[in-house]
């Protein structure tokens, strides 16, 4: 027991300074740039867990707050100047706030649907914020994009201030997601998940916790879009507000596993660092589509749940064999017992408190 | 002294079917009453108006001497008004332990504490032990039985110390057993001082356990008294057997 108890927060130390450390390897340049683009991918589904796997809620209309993230950070730089290339990364919370505040109302009414539906109310959603940036050409300027001042990083280690910053807020995400499935706030999100009418009838706070789990998931996901926007230095209405970045990081949390702390970055890093290298591997084609389909495939053929849970199902069943093996009769002081995040995190997430 | 839950002409209508129509009811306090009445005669209806799952389109529903009429369920449930449905519906991803939690109505506040802090389980662990599911605490509901679900269900909305609890057939499609051992708790609550309203088929169950029993034929009741004198009340007859 003890052993396993230590190993959720010793995997999560050993994961972040692997990660941290990565860059003084000497890494090419390329390699580095798939890094910061998995680990924008990694915060962002980790952050759309919070609603599509807590919740329930299948949004498909984050790419427009990715969007609406990075025209914040452009726009404010048209209009102030950048006195040190730190600056806009000091601005991220800003950014994160307003998406998370104009996340609220679009919540109170699309989640008055759900499942299907609200998916559709959401990719609408989507379209509308990118129609409305190819059209407000007073402030987006239309389709010739936005430009923000290059970062006067050195062309050494121009990626590192981005990577180190998207490590900081992917620790924030996870951080979050382990908070939300060790408090009453996930159980309650559970409950709405499964049945919301009965969680409504025996007194959750269904509302409010649905409309907390959408704000501060859209509040992350424009901090990722405002790190982007910095990172590219010049944005476009059809890449800031992009279907392609919400089926990805949709994709990703479902093969890593829905609602769960590890799935969605497991799904990050396979799908984001698999299609990139097949698109280098495979040239200008687009056959690094297929190959990057039929890795989805088979792994939904598989494992339907997603990687995670596939895992903790398989973990599960053997400890009960070992256990009835034993003779062991089940375990019934409710204080010795595997918790709940056994089952809803990674195994060893369990009681560091 | 006075009624507990009064129904005053409650109407409610889906596109030309009068579900409920103009029922009027009483339940008084320290009760077990039975509402019976044909397939269809609108009681599971009646159910969701008053416990907020439907809005009614005109009448009056009052509780503890205050109107509730299109209250919010939740907000009832919280001031003492719980109800079960006929189906079981209990979180089947939640173990036993987490079903019976997340049923206390918790504020605001709680909601950022541990998913289960210690005073939870020790409330908890009265309740299975007085509900005998000490021995599955730790299991999903999914594992459950169909019977052992009821019980749960039953169990988990006492965590908000309901005044009045509204059981929707608790002995459907359970075995004989289980249909005792509900009765049990039903009658070990009641005595501890809860009021029970009971929608339910199995006739012997509701005559040894309800008093009064109300009849609800097409939409309103169309009596209420002792259960002895329901089964030689010829307006019920005509209901159930056709005139």
């Amino acid at each position: 027991m003890s052993s396993r108890r230590y190993a959720g927060p010793l995997r999560g130390v050993v994961f972040f300074a692997l990660l941290a450390s990565l860059p003084s390897f000497n890494l090419a340049h390329w390699v580095l740039n798939i890094l910061v683009f998995t680990l924008m991918y990694a915060v962002m589904s980790s952050s759309w867990n919070l609603v599509g796997g807590f919740a329930g809620y299948p949004s498909l209309g984050h790419a427009a707050f990715f969007g609406i993230g990075a025209y914040a950070m452009a726009l404010w730089f048209q209009h102030h100047a950048i006195h040190s290339g730190y600056e806009p990364f000091l601005l991220l919370p800003l950014v994160g706030l307003l998406a998370a505040a104009i996340g609220l109302p679009v919540a109170v009414i699309a989640m008055r649907t759900r499942s299907d539906v609200f998916a559709i109310v959401t990719i609408t959603l989507l379209f509308v914020t990118q129609t409305l940036a190819f059209n407000l050409r007073g402030l987006t300027n239309g389709a010739q994009g936005l430009s923000i001042a290059a970062p006067p990083f050195s062309a050494g280690t121009f990626e590192r201030p981005f990577y180190y910053t998207l490590i900081v807020l992917l620790a924030l995400a996870m951080g979050i997601t382990f908070g939300v499935m060790r408090s009453k706030l996930g159980l309650s999100l559970a409950a709405v998940r499964a049945d919301e009418d009965k969680a409504r009838g025996i007194g959750v706070r269904v509302l409010g916790v649905k409309l907390l789990s959408f704000s501060v998931s859209v509040g992350l996901t424009a901090m990722v879009g405002g790190i982007w926007a910095y990172y590219e230095g010049f944005i476009y209405p059809q890449f800031a507000v992009d279907p392609l970045v919400t089926i990805a990081i949709v994709l990703m949390t479902f093969l890593g596993g829905r609602a769960t702390l590890w799935g969605p970055v497991l799904g990050a890093f396979i799908l984001e660092t698999g299609q990139q290298t097949l698109a280098y591997s495979l040239g200008g084609s687009q056959f690094y589509l297929i190959a990057y389909a039929m890795v989805f495939l088979l792994v939904m053929l598989l494992m339907p749940r997603g990687i995670v849970p596939s895992i903790q199902d398989r973990l599960r069943q053997r400890r009960r064999r070992i256990e009835v093996d034993a003779g062991a009769p089940r375990p019934s002081s409710p204080r010795m017992t595997r918790s709940s995040d056994t089952r809803s995190s990674v195994p060893a997430l369990k009681g560091h408190g | 002294m006075a009624a507990l839950l009064e129904v005053q002409n409650l109407v409610k209508t889906f596109g030309t079917v009068r579900a409920v129509d103009s029922a009027s009811l009483v339940v008084e306090p320290n009760t077990i009453t039975a509402l019976i009445g044909p397939n269809g005669s609108g009681k599971t209806t009646l159910f969701n108006l008053i416990t907020g799952y439907l809005p009614p389109d005109s009448g009056r529903v009052s509780f503890r001497g205050r109107d509730i009429t299109g209250s919010d369920a939740g907000s009832l449930y919280r001031r003492g008004l719980s109800r079960t449905f006929q189906q079981a519906r209990v979180f089947p991803a939640l173990t036993v332990q987490e079903n019976l939690t997340v049923a206390a109505g918790y504020s605001w506040g709680q909601l950022f504490g541990r998913r289960l802090s210690r005073s939870d389980r020790e409330r908890v662990g009265e309740l299975l032990e007085e509900f005998r599911l000490g021995h599955v605490a730790d299991l999903f509901a999914s594992e459950l039985s169909y019977g052992q679900r009821k019980l749960l269900e039953f169990a988990a909305v006492l965590m908000s110390s309901p005044s009045l609890i509204m059981l929707d057939e608790p002995t459907a499609g359970v075995n004989p057993v289980m249909i005792e051992t509900m009765e049990h708790h039903i009658r070990q609550r009641h005595a501890a001082g809860i009021t029970f309203l009971i929608v339910e088929h199995d006739m012997t169950f509701v005559m040894r356990l309800c008093n009064p029993v109300i009849v609800l034929d097409q939409g309103r009741e169309i009596f209420a008294g002792a259960p002895a004198e329901v089964q030689n009340n010829p307006l019920v007859l005509d209901a159930y057997l056709g005139s």
